[in-house]
């Protein structure tokens, strides 16, 4: 049966500023959701906190995944439970490589531990290395990343796109249930966001829900929402078929201040 | 072999020398024990108003609690099948071009790969040196780190015992490394490790030591390198004293024209020690790395003093020092560069970083300078700081839990000295160390896809 994620009613901030003032937003597994609206309406901050970033706080609402809340989780139990985070700003780790972070990563998310003897365990707790490196290259093909980066420290001295590229990736070998993707074409060129866009429908399918998180409309162009969803002042104030991600990019976001601004200021 | 037991309780001059009747030593290096023991009792006991000890203190630290050597050692070990099991155990991580084992200064185990020395290539423990090649051991034995160097210095030179002596010839290149491991098996007792190690014009050889042991002990070490003009000397020393252990050790290397060399050390151990390192470039075209890794954990503390001397032009050093700290550990970093008149198109680097893996760790930095050439580039800078929350946050997201990113983040952060290992042996002991200091199983550290594209075997 397909997974859902659910956003109920969410209020939630930083620092006891309130930014999400009642966000509802259901996504199904095999579903792509595009998410838009201006700079500052709140949509990145929607993202961080479906990841459980740690400084920010939820007032009230809930998110659910399959029905059972995800709000005590912390970040790593809800990478492990299928939920996956493409940053808008990737950080650079440096003396990480990529194929190590990524084998940790993996590892986790699928939870390899150590085969037991009577003397302990056995071997580490590391997907195999002849099986993680198939997969590797494999993936790596996939969404159009050279192999030498996998000997480079992660994100260390890429390109905006290199970084994207590589957070794309990620989502190809963890394999998740939902993934949000914050932001991934800003910064880009038309020729990366395109290659991001191909390595992304690629990955699509029964077993993946995306929500797209983008202020521009050109992403989707190349990513085919089902959904889209306008999201000003804290709220989704609008949710319609493709045809309202054409409609913004005509008449802009000011038609949805005109149309919206009134209503949440009071 | 009878020996009073007083003279070989306290240090005192009669105890130097039964030692050195106990080994049964020429008469020249009785003198020179004397002459250190000399020294040792004119040198004041560091007060903590000096310089270099204004940040480390000795308070605790009480000289009458350890014995100067342990007269019977054979009979007071474990029966030496079961170390030498131990100690193959170590062995086995390194393919080598030959082993010295000692346990209390005293050499039970070593090889030395045939074709080597038929070459002419030496590499046997000090004492054994002494006997057999008394010219060499002459020529170079404190002519580096001098018996009054400092307190230590000189209390090592009276009661040394044990090290290794390697001596590679002309032109002759060594490819694989070799290997000590020293031992102090003893609860209780001072151990007095000495180092020396020289390569003639040409040559080219790596050696790593590994030091171990020591329960509620103390060591005082010194190591001298001697590389030859155009020569490579690759020297790592791993520290991995027992938590109970006052280390104090006293290193220089003097680097003549078109040399090269790497220098290492890897502090993992002990409950406090304080290293001096000293870098002479004293010909064109000298060469030199300082590197150095620490982990410091509940108490400990790590005090490394560095000195890189550019005595002549066209030299160039470059230091980096790097340490994570956990609980109420400190480390104390003081390094200086001085460039002397003359030493013209010098290049000279010094870094020393820090990360704070606890709000109650402390990291302190003292770097210097003194340039007396114009036409010099030299640089250095210091950085403590914690792990960026964002980078927590990072490999969280990707399912690693909290322990598991801190490990992979700080084995990343001494990945940048690791680096500039080139040996890969040596560099995958190092890797199991930081492995064992991060109590975690090397293969868990996943760095073997890192190496995977540049081991041969």
């Amino acid at each position: 049966m397909a997974s859902v994620l659910e956003i109920r009613d969410l209020y939630a901030g930083i620092e006891g500023q309130e930014i999400l003032k009642g966000v509802n937003l259901t996504l199904r597994q095999g579903e792509i959701h595009a998410l838009m609206g201006p700079n500052g309406s709140g949509k990145s901050t929607l993202a961080y906190i479906i990841m459980g970033h740690p400084h920010y706080e939820v007032y009230s609402g809930d998110i659910l995944l399959d029905g059972e809340s995800i709000l005590e989780m912390a970040p790593d139990e809800r990478a492990r439970a299928g939920i996956f985070l493409a940053f808008q700003y990737p950080v650079a780790i440096p003396g990480v490589t990529v194929a190590n972070f990524l084998r940790q990563a993996v590892s986790a998310v699928r939870g390899y531990t150590a085969q037991k003897d009577e003397e302990g365990p056995v071997g580490s707790n590391l997907i195999p290395m002849r099986e993680f490196r198939k997969e590797l290259t494999e993936a790596m093909q996939l969404v159009g990343i050279d192999p030498s980066f996998a000997r480079r420290y992660l994100n260390d001295g890429f390109s905006g796109g290199e970084k994207k590229r590589m957070e794309i990736l990620q989502l190809a070998m963890l394999r998740p249930k939902f993934a949000v993707l914050d932001e991934t074409d800003s910064g880009l060129d038309i020729d990366a966001v395109r290659a991001v866009a191909e390595g992304v429908n690629r990955l699509v399918g029964p077993e993946l829900g995306v929500l797209v998180i983008t202020h521009y409309q050109r992403i989707l162009n190349y990513i085919q929402p089902d959904r889209v969803h306008v999201m000003y002042d804290g709220r989704v104030v609008l949710s319609g078929g493709p045809e309202l991600a054409l409609q913004l990019e005509e008449k802009g976001y000011d038609w949805v201040r005109q149309q919206f601004g009134n209503a949440v200021k009071a | 072999m009878s020996v009073k037991t007083a003279t070989t309780t306290q240090f005192s001059a009669e105890a130097v020398r039964a030692l050195s009747e106990l080994l049964d030593e020429p008469g020249w290096m009785l003198d020179l024990r004397l002459t250190a023991w000399r020294f040792f009792e004119e040198i004041p006991w560091p007060t903590g108003t000096e310089e270099t000890w204004r940040r480390t203190s000795l308070r605790g630290f009480r000289l009458e609690n350890y014995r100067p050597f342990v007269p019977d050692v054979l009979t007071e070990v474990e029966a030496e099948a079961d170390l030498e099991t131990i100690y193959r155990e170590h062995l086995a991580e390194l393919v080598s071009a030959g082993e010295l084992v000692m346990d209390e200064g005293r050499a039970f185990y070593h090889r030395l790969d045939d074709t080597l020395a038929a070459k002419g290539v030496i590499f046997t423990d000090l004492h054994t040196a002494v006997r057999e090649y008394p010219e060499l051991v002459q020529r170079t034995f404190a002519q580096q780190v001098p018996l009054d160097a400092n307190k230590f210095a000189a209390l090592h030179y009276a009661f040394w015992r044990g090290g290794t002596f390697l001596y590679v010839p002309r032109n002759v290149e060594v490819t694989l490394p070799f290997q000590t491991l020293a031992r102090l098996s003893q609860p209780g007792a001072g151990g007095f490790y000495h180092t020396i190690v020289i390569t003639e014009e040409g040559a080219s050889v790596t050696l790593m030591e590994d030091f171990f042991g020591g329960e509620r002990g103390f060591h005082a070490g010194v190591v001298e390198l001697y590389p030859g003009p155009n020569s490579r000397l690759r020297y790592t020393h791993v520290q991995n004293w027992e938590p109970t252990l006052w280390n104090f050790g006293t290193q220089r290397i003097r680097v003549p024209r078109d040399a090269e060399v790497v220098h290492l050390i890897a502090s993992w151990g002990s409950k406090l020690s304080k290293v001096w390192v000293t870098l002479d470039l004293v010909e064109p075209g000298a060469r030199g790395q300082l590197l150095g890794l620490y982990f410091t954990t509940d108490h400990q503390h790590i005090d490394h003093h560095t000195m890189q001397n550019h005595r002549a032009a066209n030299c160039s050093s470059d230091l980096l020092y790097k340490g994570a700290l956990k609980d109420t550990s400190r480390s104390v970093y003081q390094g200086y560069i001085k460039v002397w008149p003359g030493a013209q198109k010098t290049d000279a680097y010094q870094a020393n970083r820090n990360l704070l893996l606890d709000g109650r760790a402390r990291a302190d930095s003292i770097p210097g300078l003194e340039i007396e050439a114009d036409d010099v580039r030299c640089t250095h800078g210091a950085t403590a700081g914690q792990i960026p929350e964002e980078y927590l946050f990072y490999l969280e997201s990707r399912g690693l839990d909290r322990p598991t990113a801190e490990r992979l983040i700080v084995a990343g952060f001494f990945q940048e000295v690791l680096e500039r290992v080139d040996n890969a042996d040596v560099r995958r002991k190092l890797e199991t160390t930081i492995a064992e200091r991060l109590d975690v199983d090397v293969a868990d550290l996943g760095l073997e896809v890192d190496n995977n594209t540049d081991h041969n075997g």
